[in-house]
């Protein structure tokens, strides 16, 4: 797609914060009573463990002084009480943790993804793809636990917080010792661990050599098969291994320097504050439960520095939520009402200007103040040097984006005021590169029509069964030359997608099956550049079947659809009735494509014949040598069972 | 693990630890020095209370302490070197994966060469990372648990035996249910990564496709299947909350019942002889040793092992794709004719479909190639040209009938060292990271030097002597990124001219030349004594410099001169008149501003009519029939 990413898609408005805030609230009031719940049941287990250390030095010095008296006893009755309840609490805090955080991520994502389909084509302008799946399956993970997280952070501080309190209650100087110690010792330790880990850079570049080295032999298969060296492939990709070997040696050493400092900083501070302790003892200012309380309430006030470390993973929650906002931002598409009276498919476009915000065409050129009528079963091809904005023209024809100013009419009703039904039935789309998205080929090329269509009202039919008859599928199939290539196939029309080794052609002709079959009731089609890779010989014979809609088994309308065509070769704008010429945004003229040939800037239009789009890979037809190649073959001699 | 792939793991596992008897040995040692620190974590506070501060004797007190801090500084010194020992056992492992996942990919490709290679790459940075990890992850808890309890436990011992009694029941208990969990909550975890990928992957599906998902309308389809995956991994994730329970329960009973025992306990105790020091011993070992080696053991384990367990069957499962895609019988060898020399290539009835409910590529095609001749392979794409090549290479075994090359059935395997009968340049030209050198005696038997006047004369003959010179001679590195398209086809035809097979099959591979440059490596081939070269042709110019042409249009084809093609095929005038515009350009920069109809001749067809001329593939079949051209056989062999 020409409308590519905004370079800078982190940049944030007031109300991008606005809305990240909108989000966290909705988010945490979504789990609002289990938060709550949460919360006092995490401050209990704080005050448990807190407590806890106590009741056992009392216990154990009732033990002491009165052997088995009723003071034991009750001392001992109530830490044993005090474990119970703690561990029903701590197994309860866990499930409703659990359970919470699927929930959040459930309803997060579940709003996440209908937003993402309402806004449709305006999202990937702004986040790449890869992006995209990052915030909603990543982001979405790390938001998710912000319920709990929040509920928790009350009692995550509470106890070394509280711990260090008691600590000095106990007895000052074991506070003090504590409170000296803990820098001392930590700065000691910092002092010890030198930052020896460039091994880890060595590591992860070794790594990428045999990985290269691998794609290297990966994307020669071929001349390897056919050379028979596999054997000297495999020892020529594994060569960096012992490096890699070497460097992860060296990782580990580092990590174990670094972790046999960090296991002495608790169990020596404890000791200090048994030293202490024990001085204090022996002069009778302290009991031996007193004793043993303090040292366990050092080691749970170390862990101050968790508190950070919680601290941490809510900055983490709100900045996803903030990943996750940045989404919402992008505003859905708005559907009508009006009904589409009988027409013939005229297509028109209004002083349509376009891709005038930042970021929607990727730094193509905008469309200012298009006025095009594409009168009913007529095709038209909109040709420009590469760069132009014919895939925003291409876009904004059948409502994949919204023009700035103007308006896009069909039958004389603005695209704005049809249902989405309605208007997704009745214009289809042809893309360069399409994406297959059904669970077989056959399903991928019934995927523009659905149940609704084909009268089928059985709801597990959308997921299991064949959408849309078969007939209609091998139809359009046949229609965009795809029915051969796909019947060789392993499965046929059965074989999913993603096992089905397509060229750039390949793939083209399904897309253009799958608009076919979409069109079949319709009234026009966009193709933005869908038969950029087939040889010329097969466009011909696929944009005869276009204009003649001949090729149904079950006849539908007579007339062939109204026909958007983006084209970058010559042959396919001389094919089409008229030829809109767009330059710098604005169409420069209109006309059949032989008379525009007479004029030499015309001509200069296609001088590089490389369409606007990279093509795919391997297709080879962008590579200087004329575009009018195609995908020659590419890629299908290596599809295999 | 129930399954035959967790029974086949733990053997592989076990072998692996039983060949590393040793490191485990050194594991051990090391380990051992954490044991004596845990040791003296409490019995030395039990010594110091005791006979120290109790007994009003506070320099015996601070003297225990002190001991107990020097084997915390010890200690420490263990679980450094236990690292090492550690190093070797998880890098080993890793090395394992990497060879395994590259062989596996390797041999992947080379059947199905068009798969592509991201999921390849995933698998050796980022899954066999998270095997490294979590393998380690998984030796230090369980064994810093093992030699941990050791201490503690032999600490109570040594203090008061009796103490013991109260702590092990509880202790036991709370493994065993731990243990009793541990299988149905990795279960639980495997299933909850399982839907979690599938989260991951669908969306990944349905970001790639918003436009076209906008396009067809299909938001709400795509939202209920997306929905029905999202409530799937909140279910499996709920499920593993449900049984964390357990693992919670475990810990308390392993950790907390313990502590409480011993109070309920201790006038029992007191009564034993157990002194106010070892209580206190007995409890220090049970909240700062075990306490945190239990919480490692059981939340680690358990999350760790199941990804670990998930990751590595991932790894290690032999793909079903890795065996070439041969099908149908063994070849039977054909009779020789000792009066005739067998021809360079021939193919008797051949017929191949990509699967067994696909429909043939190639239906019973006749061929006969012979020594020394030059054959042109054309069609319109997707037709099959490659599939012949592959054919021809031994790449791809006939479903029915013959490939013979030189007379005898060909066959794509080749120990390293044999010289090779046929050479196939697909397409896509293979350059590998190394040398000049190395890249053009790539093809070449045995890995001895070979002369430099052999490589250069190769390079010279096909055109690629330019570029190598601008390299720097043979020995310069090759670097694939930098290499243009055309440059890695020159490298390609070069390595292909200095091997001396006779049969030479380019598969387009030379595509991303010139038509100039084109012809001269072509003219190359076809000038060398005693080759045969097949060409799957692109362009009209590369197809007229071969005697026979071959014609591919579905499962039918068409044989002869190419004037004989012009007459008799519809679709091979089809192919001339689309291709004769790169011809008619053969070096471009002249521009649009010259002869349009030169320049793009589409332009004029299209005016000229073509809906007429053009014609549709079942019409071309039409045509054919009344010249006797249909069947799906050959239409003639020499």
């Amino acid at each position: 797609m020409a409308l590519t990413a905004d370079p800078d898609p982190t940049r944030r408005s007031a109300g991008e914060r606005l809305a990240t805030r909108q989000l966290l609230r909705d988010t945490v009031r979504s789990q609002a009573g289990r938060g709550l719940l949460l919360c006092l049941l995490s401050c209990l287990a704080a005050v448990g463990t807190l407590v806890l250390p106590y009741a056992v030095g009392r216990a154990l010095d009732a033990l002491l002084l009165h052997g088995g008296t009723a003071a034991a006893a009750g001392w001992t009755r109530f830490c044993i009480a005090l474990t119970a309840g703690m561990l029903v609490i701590d197994v309860l805090t866990g499930l409703i943790t659990g359970t919470t955080d699927a929930r959040t991520a459930l309803w997060l994502r579940g709003r996440l993804l209908g937003h993402v389909l309402d806004a449709g084509p305006r999202t990937t302008r702004r986040f790449v793809p890869g992006d995209l799946v990052a915030r909603l399956v990543g982001s979405a993970a790390t938001a998710s636990t912000v319920p709990t997280a929040l509920a928790g952070t009350l009692a995550a501080a509470l106890v070394p917080l509280g711990s260090l309190a008691l600590l000095l209650w106990t007895d000052i100087w074991l506070g003090a010792v504590f409170l000296a110690g803990l820098p001392l010792l930590a700065l000691l330790i910092r002092t010890f661990v030198r930052d020896t880990g460039d091994s880890a850079d060595r590591y992860q570049r070794a790594q990428g050599e045999i990985a290269g080295h691998l794609v290297e032999a990966i994307g020669g298969a071929r001349t390897i098969a056919a050379a028979g060296t596999v054997p000297r492939e495999t020892e020529r990709i594994l060569r960096p291994l012992a490096e890699l070997s070497r460097q992860g040696h060296r990782m580990w050493q580092v990590q174990g320097r670094s972790s046999s400092r960090v296991v002495t900083l608790v169990p020596l501070l404890q000791l200090a504050v048994l030293a202490v302790g024990g001085l204090q003892l022996a002069s009778g200012a302290l009991t031996l439960g007193g004793l043993l309380a303090a040292s366990r309430y050092a080691v749970l006030a170390a862990g101050l520095g968790s508190i950070v470390g919680r601290l941490n993973q809510l900055v983490r929650g709100r900045s996803a939520t903030d990943r996750l906002a940045a989404l919402l931002a992008e505003p859905a598409a708005v559907y009508g009402t009006d009904p589409l009276p009988a027409g013939p498919g005229t297509l028109e476009l209004r002083g349509v200007t376009a891709g005038g915000t930042a970021g929607a065409t990727g730094g193509g050129t905008a469309l200012t103040g298009i006025d095009l009528t594409i009168p009913g079963g007529t095709s038209l091809a909109v040709v420009g040097r590469s760069g132009e904005a014919q895939s925003l023209l291409a876009a904004v024809a059948g409502r994949l984006a919204d023009p700035d100013s103007g308006d896009v009419l069909l039958d004389g009703v603005p695209l704005r005021a049809l249902p989405r039904r309605t208007l997704r039935r009745a214009v289809a789309y042809a893309f360069a590169r399409p994406a297959l998205l059904g669970r077989t080929i056959g399903d991928s090329i019934g995927f523009g029509r659905d149940a609704a269509d084909d009268s089928v009202h059985d709801a597990d039919a959308l997921v299991t069964g064949t959408l849309v008859s078969e007939v209609l599928v091998t139809d359009a199939a046949r229609a965009a030359c795809a029915d051969d290539f796909v019947r060789r196939l392993t499965e046929g029309y059965r074989t999913p997608p993603a096992e089905a080794p397509m060229s750039g052609g390949e793939l083209q002709r399904l897309g253009l099956a799958r608009a076919f079959a979409q069109v079949r009731t319709g009234r026009a089609l966009i193709l933005d550049d869908a038969t950029s890779s087939l040889d010329t010989v097969t466009e011909l014979r696929v944009s005869r079947a276009l204009a003649g809609r001949t090729h149904w088994s079950v006849p539908g309308p007579g007339a062939a659809p109204t026909r958007l065509i983006i084209a970058h070769r010559a042959g396919t704008a001389a094919r089409a009735d008229r030829v809109a010429w767009l330059d710098q945004g604005r169409i420069r003229a209109l006309g059949r494509h032989e008379d525009l040939w007479r004029r030499a800037d015309y001509r200069a239009v296609f001088a590089t014949d490389a369409p606007g789009d990279a093509p795919a890979a391997g297709d080879g037809a962008a590579a200087g040598d004329g575009a009018d190649r195609g995908d020659a073959d590419d890629g299908e001699a290596d599809r295999s069972g | 693990m129930a399954e035959p792939g967790g029974v086949r793991l733990r053997a592989q596992g076990l072998r692996f630890l039983a060949a590393r008897r040793n490191v485990l040995l050194l594991l051990t040692v090391w380990s051992l020095l954490e044991t004596g620190q845990t040791f003296l974590s409490g019995y030395a506070v039990a010594r110091a209370l005791d006979r120290g501060f109790l007994a009003g004797r506070q320099d015996v007190g601070l003297g225990w302490l002190a001991l107990a801090a020097v084997a915390v500084v010890i200690g420490a010194y263990g679980t450094r070197r236990s690292f090492d020992a550690l190093a070797v056992l998880v890098e080993d492992l890793r090395d394992g994966l990497v060879r395994g996942v590259v062989r596996q990919a390797l041999a992947a490709a080379v059947a199905r060469p068009h798969l592509g290679e991201s999921a390849a790459v995933s698998r050796l940075t980022q899954q066999v990372e998270i095997a490294r990890d979590t393998s380690a992850g998984l030796v230090m808890a369980a064994r810093s648990f093992v030699f941990t309890a050791v201490g503690a436990l032999y600490g109570m011992f040594s203090l008061a035996p009796v103490l013991l009694v109260v702590v092990l029941p509880p202790l036991a208990a709370g493994l065993g249910l731990f243990l009793a969990t541990l299988y149905p909550l990795s279960r639980r975890q495997a299933a909850f990564l399982a839907a979690d990928e599938a989260v991951a992957q669908d969306m990944g599906t349905v970001a790639a496709g918003l436009r076209d998902i906008t396009a067809c309308g299909a938001e709400e389809r795509v939202a209920s299947r997306s929905g029905r995956l999202l409530a799937a991994e909140a279910a499996t994730s709920r499920a593993l909350a449900r049984w964390g329970t357990a693992r919670s329960a475990a810990f308390g009973v392993a950790a907390e019942a313990p502590i409480a025992l011993l109070l309920v306990a201790g006038p029992w105790l007191l009564r034993q002889g157990v002194t106010a020091g070892a209580m206190v011993g007995a409890l220090t070992y049970l909240t700062q040793s075990l306490r945190p080696a239990l919480q490692n053991l059981v939340h680690g384990l358990g999350a760790a092992g199941a990804r670990f367990t998930v990751v590595l069957r991932r790894l290690t499962e032999a793909p079903a794709t890795a065996q070439l895609p041969r099908q149908g019988q063994a070849q039977p060898q054909p009779q020789p004719d000792p009066a005739l020399p067998a021809p360079a290539l021939e193919l008797r009835a051949v017929t191949f479909a990509y699967g067994d409910r696909a429909e043939p590529v190639v239906r019973e095609l006749d061929l006969v190639v012979p020594r020394g001749s030059h054959l042109a392979v054309v069609g319109p794409s997707g037709i099959g040209k490659s599939t012949l090549t592959g054919l021809a290479a031994g790449l791809l075994a006939p479903r029915a009938g013959l490939v013979l090359v030189d007379g005898e059935s060909v066959s794509a395997t080749r120990m390293d060292g044999q010289s090779l009968q046929r050479v196939l340049i697909p397409q896509e030209a293979f350059v590998f990271t190394g040398t000049f050198r190395e890249n053009l005696a790539y093809l070449l038997p045995g890995t001895g030097a070979v002369p430099d006047p052999v490589l250069m004369d190769a390079a010279a003959a096909v055109g690629a002597d330019g570029l190598l010179r601008r390299a720097g001679g043979l020995d310069s590195a090759v670097d694939p990124a930098a290499f243009s398209a055309a440059e890695r086809q020159l490298l390609a035809l070069a390595r292909c001219y200095a091997c001396p097979a006779p049969l030479v099959l380019l598969d387009e591979a030379t595509c991303h030349l010139d038509p100039v440059a084109e012809a001269r490596a072509e003219l190359a081939f076809a000038r060398r004594p005693g080759t045969t070269l097949v060409v799957v042709a692109h362009r009209i110019s590369s197809a007229r410099r071969a005697q026979r042409i071959l014609l591919m249009d579905g499962t039918r084809t068409v044989f002869g001169s190419h004037r004989e093609l012009l007459r008799l095929s519809p679709l091979y005038r089809d192919l001339v008149g689309s291709w004769s515009r790169d011809d008619l350009r053969p070096s471009y920069p002249a521009g649009p501003s010259g002869d349009p109809y030169g320049v793009h001749p589409v332009a004029r067809t299209g005016l000229a009519g073509d809906r007429g001329e053009i014609v549709a593939h079942r019409s071309v079949g039409q045509i054919e029939r009344p010249r006797d051209l249909r069947n799906g056989g050959a239409v003639g062999a020499e």
